[in-house]
């Protein structure tokens, strides 16, 4: 630290705080690299991108009409119709594989981490700051698991890949089918926050989650 | 074991070398096991388990370490030097992870939300630890 150096002014900080998905991409951005380099081993056709990612269909045109002539994306011919793959010969492949996974891809991570023990888990939610897209560099992800044959040290065996791919924190909590049901009856605080505030279904529906009305 | 990685955390300040004595391992080990028989009493409070058995496993956590000559009034870091001092997975170690968050949390908010399942996963965990811990000191 040198002394004469100026200290640098802080920016502002006004407790706002951004998600690094949003700091560096736009949302069209963000769902198109999410899809093709969330799943790199995958080719899509353009109606598949506009579907899975959702929005006007002009914008994602133009999103991946840039990436493909920056040679981040690559066409290829399957029976006469053009489809879309993330490029593994572009020069920044495998560090942007690693953003959109590290800032982008949680659901579908979390998704893969717990396919083993599907059967074990009606019902798989993320939830706080990563499902609200608020998560900042230290942010946890929050998941609400449910079942009656997991225990806590087996939810974090599984996550633990995922966890290590992502340099992120999983916490875990983990509920009986039984416990969950005596939670939403009495409407526990931590289950009314998880319900109202932004969640991504990871296992099971929404209804699930919700109840019987 | 990994007495290594245990000496890094003393050069980088987190924890301290200071040799120990029988009697306190067997003080430490003693008011581990009595808290931890307390915490699988069915008949008392889930919160009242929940603070019991993280008690114990602090105090077992903490007799292993000193076994190897270190100390820390940091507990996360008594738990954090668990995979070091008695070779406990990573996946039990956690439990203890999520057990003292929640504790540091109640006193932030005044609520424990224990549940069922982690004061299970804690339980198992604290006996993991002791038993570890008798293996050490036998």
């Amino acid at each position: 630290m040198g002394m004469s150096t100026p200290a640098a002014k802080p920016l502002a900080d006004d407790g706002a705080r951004r998600s690094i998905a949003d700091a560096l991409f736009t949302r069209t951005q963000q769902r198109v690299l999410g899809l093709v380099f969330g799943q790199p081993e995958r080719d899509f056709a353009i109606s598949e991108i506009i579907e899975l990612v959702g929005g006007g269909s002009g914008a994602i045109q133009r999103e991946l009409r840039r990436l493909v002539e920056s040679g981040l994306v690559k066409t290829v011919e399957v029976h006469g119709r053009t489809r879309y793959q993330a490029n593994d010969a572009a020069p920044i492949y495998d560090e942007l594989r690693a953003i959109v996974q590290k800032t982008i891809g949680i659901p579908e991570q979390l998704r893969e981490a717990l396919r083993p023990a599907a059967d074990k888990l009606p019902l798989a939610v993320l939830y706080g700051s990563v499902a609200a897209g608020a998560a900042t560099a230290g942010s946890d992800v929050d998941v609400l698991l449910v079942s009656d044959e997991l225990t806590l040290e087996e939810a974090f065996a599984l996550l633990q890949p995922a966890e290590e791919r992502l340099s992120r924190r999983i916490s875990p909590t983990l509920y009986s089918r039984d416990e969950l049901e005596r939670r939403r009856a009495k409407g526990h605080p931590f289950l009314a926050r998880v319900l109202a505030s932004p969640h991504v279904v990871l296992i099971g529906d929404e209804d699930d989650l919700i109840g019987p009305r | 074991m990994t007495s290594s990685a245990l000496d890094n955390l003393v050069r980088i300040g987190k924890l301290k070398a200071e040799p120990t004595t029988q009697e306190e391992l067997d003080g430490l080990i003693r008011s581990g096991e009595v808290r931890l028989r307390d915490a699988e009493n069915t008949a008392l409070a889930l919160e009242s388990r929940f603070d019991l058995a993280y008690n114990a496993a602090h105090a077992l956590s903490l007799a292993a370490l000193r076994f190897h000559g270190y100390r820390s009034e940091n507990r996360y870091l008594v738990f954090q030097a668990l995979p070091h001092s008695v070779g406990l997975a990573a996946e039990q170690w956690r439990v203890l992870d999520i057990a003292h968050r929640k504790r540091n949390l109640a006193e932030y908010e005044g609520e424990v939300d224990v549940d069922e399942q982690l004061l299970d996963a804690l339980l198992r965990v604290a006996r993991e630890v002791e038993a570890r811990v008798r293996a050490l000191v036998a």
